[in-house]
């Protein structure tokens, strides 16, 4: 089963993703895709590290090439989160390239390890704002991103204050 | 306490007016309001600007709304969506935006229900209405 968790800053995404593998008995990963890099972001990651502390998670740094993780057969995952492995794999090399297609395949693979797979990811196109090109080019990617992954989901979950809405499925 | 939630001019005083007898009078803003009156107030809107006042006279926007959810537990709250979109540049944009986040999800833990407005519409996200 796959569920894509979206939403926008402190909607409560990441709250409402790790709940649902509380009853989850098996073997569960959390792939963090957040590189530790400036002070917000490490109080960031040091934040849910503390929330997801004593919930059982094996956590993997996988910042880009998520394809290639290696992950056991049948087990819990929860990414977190698309928007920074988008940006991780949208920049690098000062240069800028389309991940969509890498970041499918992506997916694909944790979903072939996986009887759980929980993706959270990010709404960043909705605040009507005109950004220069790579931004632009960013919610663009996002956007599409966001719609390959939801067609192969089973549930769709926007989190509104914390409050889970159902887009596709249910909520779990 | 009940929260009705949305994007900006979607209907949501409209609606808090039209299903829980609140009239202009009974409204507070959060843009101008005193912070004392929000304890006691039968409704507070525009709240996302009443966490951003808080920020800026270094008020803690958290331990505030814990305090209003255990005092006027009877409130309708109004708060826009404002998380979604590119993450700010401007470092006290971010704060202000991440901060009404949490503060909007204690008000929703704590709401018997809460509506999401749209186009006028209101989507029942939790609990239920009379």
């Amino acid at each position: 089963m796959m569920t894509l968790v979206t939403g926008g800053a402190k909607c409560g995404k990441s709250h409402y993703a790790e709940k649902m593998f509380e009853n989850y008995s098996g073997r569960k990963f959390y792939i963090a895709t957040m590189q530790p890099y400036g002070d917000e972001a490490l109080s960031a990651i040091e934040r849910h590290r503390k929330i997801r502390a004593g919930k059982g998670f094996e956590t993997i740094e996988k910042y880009t090439d998520i394809e290639e993780t290696n992950l056991p057969k049948n087990c819990g995952i929860l990414l977190e989160c698309t928007a920074n492995l988008c940006a991780n794999e949208m920049f690098r090399n000062g240069e800028i390239y389309d991940p969509t297609e890498k970041i499918i395949l992506g997916f694909e693979h944790l979903k072939s390890c996986s009887e759980m797979l929980v993706i959270v990811t990010n709404e960043v196109g909705s605040d009507g704002i005109s950004y220069e090109k790579s931004t632009a080019e960013y919610i663009k990617i996002m956007g599409k991103i966001n719609a390959k992954a939801a067609e192969t989901s089973d549930n769709v979950i926007e989190c509104v204050y914390g409050i889970p809405v159902a887009l596709k499925g249910r909520i779990i | 306490m009940i929260m009705i939630t949305g994007g900006s001019f979607q209907g949501k005083i409209k609606f808090a007016a039209e299903h829980f007898n609140i009239n202009k009078n009974d409204i507070l803003s959060g843009e101008n309001c005193r912070f004392d009156n929000v304890f006691s107030a039968k409704c507070v809107s525009n709240f996302q600007y009443l966490i951003k006042r808080l920020i800026e006279n270094k008020i803690d926007p958290v331990e505030f709304t814990q305090k209003l959810c255990r005092d006027n537990p009877k409130a309708v709250i109004i708060i826009n969506e404002i998380g979604c979109g590119i993450i700010p540049i401007e470092k006290s944009e971010r704060i202000w935006r991440e901060q009404t986040g949490r503060a909007g999800c204690i008000v929703a833990e704590k709401a018997s229900a809460v509506i999401r407005i749209c186009c006028g519409i209101p989507t029942i996200i939790k609990g239920e209405i009379k």
